[in-house]
């Protein structure tokens, strides 16, 4: 239900916020015969440009139709944009749900929530042309609702709404990412079900139990002792390490991905093989007779027609 | 059209230049057009709300736009919450604004400051509001960092006022 407006009684003359619209004037209510069925219209004008709309009475409320704010919740909106508390969200779907919600049905609370946001967001990045636009509108409805509840004029609104949010003789601070991390960000999720690798420090007794082959090495040994000093992972365990060789030389790192095919056996003392040419291998060609003529080369575009035989008379 | 209206003394080199860097910053044509009296009865610093009101003697056609300039102080404004300095003035979407270049001599001593001023106020009469950006010249006046800025729009207020202009016209 929107902010104020659970009982709205209104009467011509009245100033009422229709939401995303703006400061409107009841211009009249009267009854309207519309598809069979008397209904009563609210005929709302627009103080901005003279718009004028009409909703049935009993939508009124529904919409979001609501007063225009008093000096006392103007006071408020002032109290919350002078705090420093209001956070960011830093998940771009979850804010423009949150702010739309707030634009709709949010009140003039609402709308000022939207104009902090953004103004505390954009110390830490520019806005996104979307949500620059979202922001000028916000403020554009901010302003005009607290212009006609102090009766004072759009400048003067801006200007107060201003000195709250930019304070005179003081800029505005950077922020960092990091403010706007959420307390309640952790949710307690075991590391397994995120997929993450956690680098906690366990009790031996909760270690999974590596599997040392009996046969390893000296140089896997070594490798082993670095790999116990670092602290353990979580998870399957390696694989056992292949086993040296006997050289002593310490076996290459596992490349990823599918292993290289068997090469077979080759003769010994036959040339080595040329290096494999990329690409479409050549059409093999045809067998030719011996001692016949090289073939001309072939012409390219189209072939000649083919002559029709001449008459023998 | 923008028209520059002076209620003191200005040298004519320097308003050229102005309504040049006015002109490049709005597209439209900007000129000096003529020096008004002020209302009797005001004394410095002016009330700028009331030196709009009770100012008499322009010449201009629906769609123009009045800059007034001078050289005298403005009084700051009382608001609700707090005291806002106030070196210029221009209600929303209306068609006059006042500028003083106050505590500048004249012009040429802070040109690129009182320039972004005249961007700040004709762009409250094309009906921008307050910037995010601190490059754009309608980033809050009152800022340590404005009077440093140059005289320019950040794209959005640009495509804003451009359409603005553009309504207008038509």
């Amino acid at each position: 239900m929107p902010e104020g407006s659970a009982s709205l009684q209104l009467a011509v003359g009245d100033r009422v916020v229709y939401p995303n619209q703006g400061v409107c004037r009841v211009s009249a209510i009267e009854m309207k015969e519309v598809a069979g069925q008397k209904l009563t219209f609210v005929t709302m004008r627009r103080e901005e440009d003279g718009a004028v709309v009409m909703v049935p009475e009993g939508k009124v409320i529904a919409i979001g139709v609501r007063k225009v704010a008093s000096a006392e919740d103007v006071e408020a909106i002032f109290t919350f944009l002078r705090s420093d508390s209001d956070k960011a969200d830093l998940d771009w779907k979850q804010r423009a749900r949150t702010n739309l919600d707030r634009m709709t049905q949010g009140g003039i609370m609402g709308l000022a929530e939207v104009v902090k946001g953004l103004q505390v967001l954009s110390e830490l990045r520019p806005l996104p042309t979307k949500e620059r636009e979202l922001y000028d509108n916000a403020r554009h409805l901010l302003v005009t609702e607290v212009a006609a509840a102090l009766g004072t004029a759009e400048v003067n609104a801006e200007d107060a709404i201003d000195i709250v949010l930019f304070p005179p003789g003081r800029e505005r601070p950077k922020r960092t990412a990091a403010e706007f991390q959420r307390e309640d960000s952790d949710l307690d999720l075991d590391s397994d079900l995120l997929g993450l690798d956690s680098d906690l420090d366990l009790p031996s007794d909760e270690e999974p139990a590596e599997e040392e082959p009996a046969e390893e090495g000296e140089a896997a040994e070594e490798g082993e002792a670095t790999e116990q000093a670092a602290p353990k992972k979580r998870g399957r365990p390696p694989k056992a390490k292949a086993e040296a060789t006997e050289g002593g030389e310490p076996p290459a790192p596992k490349k990823r991905g599918r292993p290289p095919k068997p090469k077979p056996p080759e003769a010994e003392g036959a040339p080595p093989a040329a290096p494999k040419k990329r690409g479409r291998p050549p059409k093999p060609k045809p067998p030719e007779a011996e001692g016949a003529p090289p073939a001309a080369p072939k012409k390219r575009g189209r072939p000649p027609k083919v002559k029709p035989p001449a008459d023998e008379s | 059209m923008i028209r520059v209206v002076t209620l003191d003394p200005f040298d004519d080199k320097e308003l050229a230049k102005f309504n040049r860097t006015l002109y490049t910053a709005f597209g439209v044509g900007s000129e000096h057009a003529g020096s008004v009296e002020l209302p009797p009865g005001m004394s410095e610093p002016l009330d700028a709300e009331k030196l709009l009101d009770e100012v008499k003697g322009i010449r201009s056609y629906k769609d123009d736009k009045v800059l007034l300039l001078t050289s005298r102080k403005l009084k700051d404004r009382e608001l609700p919450s707090g005291v806002a300095p106030t070196t210029g003035f221009a209600r929303q979407g209306k068609d006059r604004a006042v500028l003083s270049i106050a505590p500048h001599k004249d012009l040429e001593s802070a040109f690129k400051a009182i320039s972004r001023h005249a961007l700040h106020q004709l762009g409250h009469l094309w009906e921008l509001h307050h910037c995010l950006d601190p490059r754009c010249s309608m980033y809050p006046p009152w800022t340590p960092s404005f009077i440093q800025g140059e005289a320019i729009f950040c794209t959005f207020c640009r495509e804003k006022s451009e359409q603005k202009i553009r309504l207008g016209k038509s």
